[in-house]
């Protein structure tokens, strides 16, 4: 408990339009202790980034909104907070990449000034500190300050993605939250970019919520990861053990479309089917029309969590013995 | 930066070029003879084929272009038919009263437009939005003429509050420059809106939010500056609207500009004042819009740094 | 033929995108309601034996039974005049915008599809065109060629050309590049039959849009050119000749003016709501 620094309970996020509602995240638990870097795995839509805007309290409203649930940083919890206790939280104690630098930034601010925004806000420091600080930030993730008077658009897709991790960490934030921080950033520059997030993770002691589909970003970074899937948590795992011994079919199934260098096979395995429709989502398991191991009980009934080790929880009928799962490879 | 300025004013000279050969063009359309006008119905063919040539009417048309232009530049635009003084005085003297209803036109239009705008955008789907948006819509809509004798009508007649005519004081204004005015603030009221509730939605805004600023700055810096340059370009061609309306504008409130000057010439003929009088506020427009031009490339470094 | 159904179904997208918007649909049941009494004016009030016919005995006379809407400064009954100056403002604005969208159309088409000089050359024209307000450019025409009906829809529509040529030229850069169009070219398609059977269907639904405001602008540029004494000659009932007519009698007889001011706002605002809700259902991501 006492490490215990960020704890979301039974989390709900929806998004409410004429279309229908759209139910983004249904019941998430998380836990993260200070220091560590959780991965959130998922395909796009499983409901990554409403998770993470929702820590933050900036999903859209409307058409989205906090149902029900916790998140509770450092024993406070954020949604009961008012807007104004909840503005100094952010870029302070919690900040957050996205995914898209190109369009992260604002085009008609210098970079300089929207580092020293920050600063400025949360410090307490005068114009001049702050424009001195978001230099040396600058510096930090490798740009010269000497281009803190440039604007964006003198910036390559790397090097904005560098300012915006400049500005996520310029008040040493005690967590990051980094929404797929490289998939718009060309393969090269992905692992630069990467490394300087883990070694100023560690310098800041920052914890970190790492989104990503790519389970490789996970294993290189993460100490635990959750995969998510259709806005539900599946399994929940520390890196070892998730990486040794998956256990829900949709795990196992993500493993499978990966390209193995160790293993000669003849061709990759996908998921079959997709995502299913978040306004209307199956009944009982989520996963199930697309799971090889599915049965009749599956559409009827609503996995629980079930512990299968130390600090690895699965969500999947098979586990808690409702089902057989006659042919999962279980080791 | 000093380039671009100087390409564009260069520019500016093939535009004029251009607008002069229209209109020079469609008014040597007018049919009957100048010089029978000048002269009055008594004149006699042999007088009138006198004056036509002294005048250099009976040339082909590219020469009296030609004559025109070649004039113009010196700030020679003919004399006026009826009054015989030069034209270009008689334009330059009304300039200043259209100038200071446009601006002043401009003026509410700009201070009322755009935080209508902010307003309506940040408030989406409440009532205050609705209002404001119905009300820039019926803004829009209507006809500027039938607004001013709609204001005389409530604000001259029946209150007695304002004059109705005439430019004498600054109170003579009031009503010629809401008239004019209302349809451009409606409009910009519409683009300011509209481009805020798409500037809300970028990413830079959410990176703002993330960061801790306060709603009100957000809005305020962060969006609103992203947000007016589109606008900038609505306030720039608006111009041109409020030039072209101020001419009904003058003429319902009779107000001593250079577009009640353009009509009274058309309806005495008075080719010459006709022409001066469209080539004139051209000009003007021309110059505002580079202007806005100019001013775009302050607001929007990117355009900026395309130029130097 | 998949092209015909991608197309059938892009209408049909729209329609339904526009059929939800109430205030589309409220601007499109006036303009309806306004069409149907210019095409049964007639019907409606004798344009010979009522809309025309002076009596001056009841001049002036303010909204009563037997003239709804009262009289004007010639004892002539301002409905009657309004339902037929429905059918001169609608006419004038469609036709004006019909003008400038043939011309226009054309000459963005042709500086889009070639490109190059000739693009140079037309579009730079355009800009000088536009550097006229175009109520000035009208207004110059018009005193030159002589005030009538037709003269008047050629002012109109000359004075709005570039605005077409605009925007057929983006849409025609749009499209010209798409797959469809090499296609075309590449089975030896001539160009008058790319630009025919395949360009113009693709830049339909924007030129709706600007056609449908730009009739609005048209009627209030016939109404203020009429305003000024340049438009349609005494007696043809137009809204903006009426409004003209009845301004000596502001202080007497303020319905004069009222009436056909309200009938040309009407026009324009249910205009303005059917051309936004175009727009809207055109360019989905706006809404929302």
């Amino acid at each position: 408990m006492s490490n215990e620094f960020l704890s979301i309970e039974d989390l709900h996020i929806h998004y409410i339009t004429q279309e229908g509602t759209v139910k983004a995240v249904n019941g998430i638990d998380l836990k993260l202790n200070k220091g560590e870097t959780l991965g959130l795995v998922g395909e796009t839509g499983a409901g990554k980034t409403t998770t993470a805007l929702g820590i933050l309290r900036l999903i859209p409203n409307p058409p989205g909104k906090i149902m029900d649930g916790k998140i509770i940083l450092e024993g406070r919890n954020l949604l009961e907070l008012s807007e104004e206790e909840m503005r100094k939280i952010r870029g302070k104690k919690v900040s957050m990449i996205f995914q898209d630098p190109m369009t992260s930034l604002n085009p008609v601010m210098t970079v300089g000034e929207q580092i020293a925004e920050v600063i400025e806000i949360h410090e307490d420091v005068n114009k001049e500190e702050a424009k001195e600080k978001a230099k040396e930030m600058l510096e930090l993730v490798g740009i010269s300050g000497g281009r803190a008077g440039d604007y964006p658009h003198q910036f390559s897709g790397g090097m904005k993605q560098r300012v915006v991790i400049a500005i996520a960490l310029a008040c040493s934030p005690e967590l990051l939250i980094a929404d797929e921080p490289t998939t718009a950033l060309d393969v090269t520059i992905q692992a630069q970019v990467l490394d300087l997030m883990q070694g100023l993770k560690k310098e800041f002691n920052t914890a970190m919520i790492l989104i990503t589909h790519d389970l490789g970003v996970v294993a290189e970074a993460c100490d635990k990861v959750a995969i998510i899937y259709a806005g539900e948590i599946v399994e929940y795992a520390d890196i070892e053990s998730l990486f040794a011994s998956p256990k829900h079919p949709y795990t196992q199934g993500l493993f499978a479309s990966i390209p193995s260098l160790d293993e000669d096979v003849e061709r990759l395995n996908p998921i079959k089917g997709l995502m299913p429709e978040p306004t209307d989502l199956p009944s009982g398991c989520r996963f199930h029309p697309r799971c090889p191991y599915a049965e009749a009980k599956c559409s009827e009934m609503d996995p629980k969590s079930v512990e299968v080790g130390a600090e690895h929880r699965v969500k999947c009928l098979i586990y808690s013995g409702e089902v057989s799962g006659k042919g999962i490879e279980n080791e | 930066m000093h380039k671009y300025v100087l390409k564009r004013l260069l520019l500016l000279i093939p535009v004029m070029l251009g607008v002069t050969f229209i209109v020079f063009g469609i008014m040597h359309l007018t049919p009957g003879s100048p010089a029978r006008l000048k002269l009055g119905e008594k004149a006699t063919p042999e007088q009138i084929a006198a004056l036509e040539h002294e005048m250099g009417l009976d040339k082909p048309f590219i020469i009296q272009y030609g004559n025109f232009v070649k004039n113009g530049l010196k700030g020679d635009f003919g004399r006026s038919y009826l009054s015989n003084k030069p034209v270009f005085e008689e334009v330059l003297d009304r300039f200043p009263a259209t100038l200071k209803l446009a601006v002043a036109a401009m003026t509410i239009a700009v201070v009322i437009g755009i935080p209508a705008g902010i307003i309506s955008a940040t408030k989406q789907y409440t009532l205050v939005d609705s209002v404001t948006m119905v009300l820039a819509l019926i803004g829009v809509s209507m006809p500027v003429f039938w607004l001013g004798l709609m204001l005389i009508l409530i604000f001259s007649v029946n209150l007695g509050w304002l004059p109705s005519s005439g430019a004498s004081t600054w109170m003579h204004l009031i009503l010629p420059s809401i008239t004019l005015g209302l349809s451009s603030t409606a409009i910009i009221t519409r683009m300011t809106r509209s481009s805020m509730l798409e500037v809300i939605r970028q990413d830079y805004i959410r990176t703002a939010r993330a960061k801790g600023v306060p709603e009100r700055k957000v809005i305020n810096k962060h969006a609103l500056r992203n947000a007016l340059i589109p606008v900038v370009t609505v306030i720039g061609l608006q111009f041109g609207s409020l030039l072209g309306g101020a001419v009904l504008t003058e003429s319902v409130f009779s107000w001593p500009g250079v577009g009640k000057l353009m009509i009274d010439s058309i309806k005495k003929q008075d080719i010459p004042v006709v022409m001066a009088s469209i080539i004139f506020i051209a000009i003007t427009f021309s110059i505002v819009n580079l202007a806005v031009d100019i001013l775009y490339a302050f607001i929007d470094p990117r355009i900026k740094s395309q130029y130097q | 033929m998949v092209e015909k159904i991608k197309k059938k179904s892009q209408w049909r997208e729209m329609w339904d995108r526009l059929k939800v918007n109430k205030m589309a649909m409220l601007g499109l049941g006036i303009l309806v309601i306004l069409i149907l009494l210019a095409v049964f004016a007639e019907q409606i009030a004798s344009y010979e034996d009522v809309a025309i016919k002076m009596d001056t005995s009841i001049r002036l006379q303010g909204p009563s039974k037997e003239h709804i809407l009262g009289t004007d400064e010639f004892g002539r009954d301002m409905f009657a005049r309004i339902v037929h100056g429905a059918r001169v403002s609608l006419k004038v604005g469609i036709i004006a915008v019909g003008i400038a969208i043939i011309i226009g159309g054309t000459l963005g088409a042709v500086a889009g599809f070639y490109g190059g000089t000739l693009d140079n050359v037309i579009m730079r024209t355009m800009d000088v065109f536009l550097a006229i307000p175009s109520i000035l450019l009208a207004i110059a025409i018009v005193s030159s060629l002589g005030s009538s009906m037709l003269n008047l829809m050629l002012a109109v529509g000359i004075s709005s050309i570039p605005n077409y040529a605009r925007i057929v030229r983006a849409s025609v850069i749009s499209v010209k590049d798409e797959e469809f169009v090499e296609a075309a070219r590449a089975i030896g398609a001539r160009d008058n039959r790319i630009i025919l059977k395949h360009i113009i269907p693709n830049s339909i639904a924007p030129v709706i849009v600007q056609a449908t405001l730009g009739v609005a602008g048209a009627i209030l540029s016939t109404a203020g050119l009429s305003f000024i004494g340049l438009g349609i000659a005494q007696p043809q009932p137009e809204w903006g000749a009426m409004l003209s007519g009845g301004r000596a009698f502001l202080v007497q007889a303020p319905h004069v003016v009222a009436f056909p001011g309200i009938a040309i706002m009407i026009t324009i605002l249910s205009l303005n709501l059917l051309g936004d809700g175009l727009r809207d259902a055109l360019d989905p991501r706006l809404r929302q």
